[in-house]
């Protein structure tokens, strides 16, 4: 099964569709991207060139299998996901107005890196973990 | 202190932006509201009926996080200078099958308004107008009752509605 993201106008991400494997294959028998789009536009009167393949196994730049060398387009597209077609990656909403892209792993991050590890058995017992501090532009612990 | 809104009467309208050279055949769908009314048939599912509601159903799911599912499709004309009789869209006694949203579908209009009517807690009888365009929409709760003027003199107005559950 493979799948193609539906493309709005602005970038976003509409919606995502399963296509069969024998439907995008071409004519020498080789599954072939354009050949989804063609089957697309056809099929939802929706412009070939606004499908764009998804990976299902690809999240925040690598794949599920654990060889990053297959990881495709950054992440399983999402509904409000965006495109970005200079990177050929998908990525998702900006959490906190302050995170900036990492177009390599196609994921967001704090400006200060990600939340320290340094919780201890008795905080993560306690089940404490860090939170997002925008106004701050720190990360505190929390605990539910 | 905090706030929790029970209730809206979300007015959801815009233009029906399709990509360059998918845009949507209004004169098709003109010509279906037009052989509809004459012969008095359903109107016909279409291909440009698709491609509005795969719009419509797309773009409100982006922005609004619900989906609409739709339930039934018509169309009208309105002559010059003609004001429509009181619309609802729901059976008051029948709430359990009644349609969550009416859809007004700007297909061939000119100088169109829509009166839209609700009650401000008790505030009753309060009204909204709002112009429709073509190839615009204009969505609110089949809750509402609603009007649809034609203000000018000089041809008839198109107008598709379609009703929908939404989830």
């Amino acid at each position: 099964m493979a799948h193609f993201a539906k493309i709005g106008l602005n970038g976003k991400i509409l919606g995502v569709h399963a296509v069969n494997n024998s439907d995008i294959l071409n004519a020498d028998g080789v599954e072939d991207e354009t050949v989804g789009q063609q089957y697309l536009e056809r099929l939802h009167h929706w412009p070939s060139q606004m499908w764009i393949q998804t990976s299902y196994n690809t999240q925040g730049g690598k794949h599920k299998s654990g060889d990053d060398s297959k990881a495709f387009r950054g992440n399983y597209a999402g509904i409000g996901y965006t495109w970005d077609e200079d990177n050929n990656i998908f990525y998702p909403k900006k959490p906190y107005a302050s995170w900036v892209l990492n177009t390599t792993t196609a994921s967001w991050h704090s400006p200060i890196g990600d939340a320290p590890d340094d919780l201890t058995d008795e905080e993560k017992a306690a089940t404490t973990y860090y939170v997002w501090n925008e106004d701050a532009k720190s990360w505190d612990k929390t605990t539910l | 202190m905090e706030k929790k809104v029970l209730s809206e009467i979300g007015l959801y309208y815009g233009d029906v932006t399709m990509p360059k050279g998918f845009e949507i055949d209004r004169n098709k769908l003109q010509s279906d509201i037009l052989k509809s009314q004459i012969n008095n048939t359903k109107f016909p599912s279409s291909r440009e009926c698709n491609k509005l509601n795969t719009y419509l159903r797309d773009h409100i799911n982006l922005e609004y996080k619900f989906q609409l599912v739709n339930k039934e499709t018509w169309g009208n004309f309105y002559k010059p200078k003609e004001i429509s009789v009181p619309l609802l869209n729901i059976d008051p006694v029948d709430l359990r099958n009644a349609p969550d949203y009416t859809l007004l579908y700007g297909v061939n209009v000119k100088d169109c308004s829509v009166r839209i009517h609700y009650n401000d807690n008790r505030r009753a009888g309060r009204s909204w107008d709002i112009p429709l365009k073509n190839n615009q929409f204009i969505m609110f709760p089949s809750m509402q009752m609603y009007y649809i003027t034609n203000n000018q003199k000089d041809s008839l107005n198109f107008i598709l509605t379609i009703t929908n559950e939404s989830f």
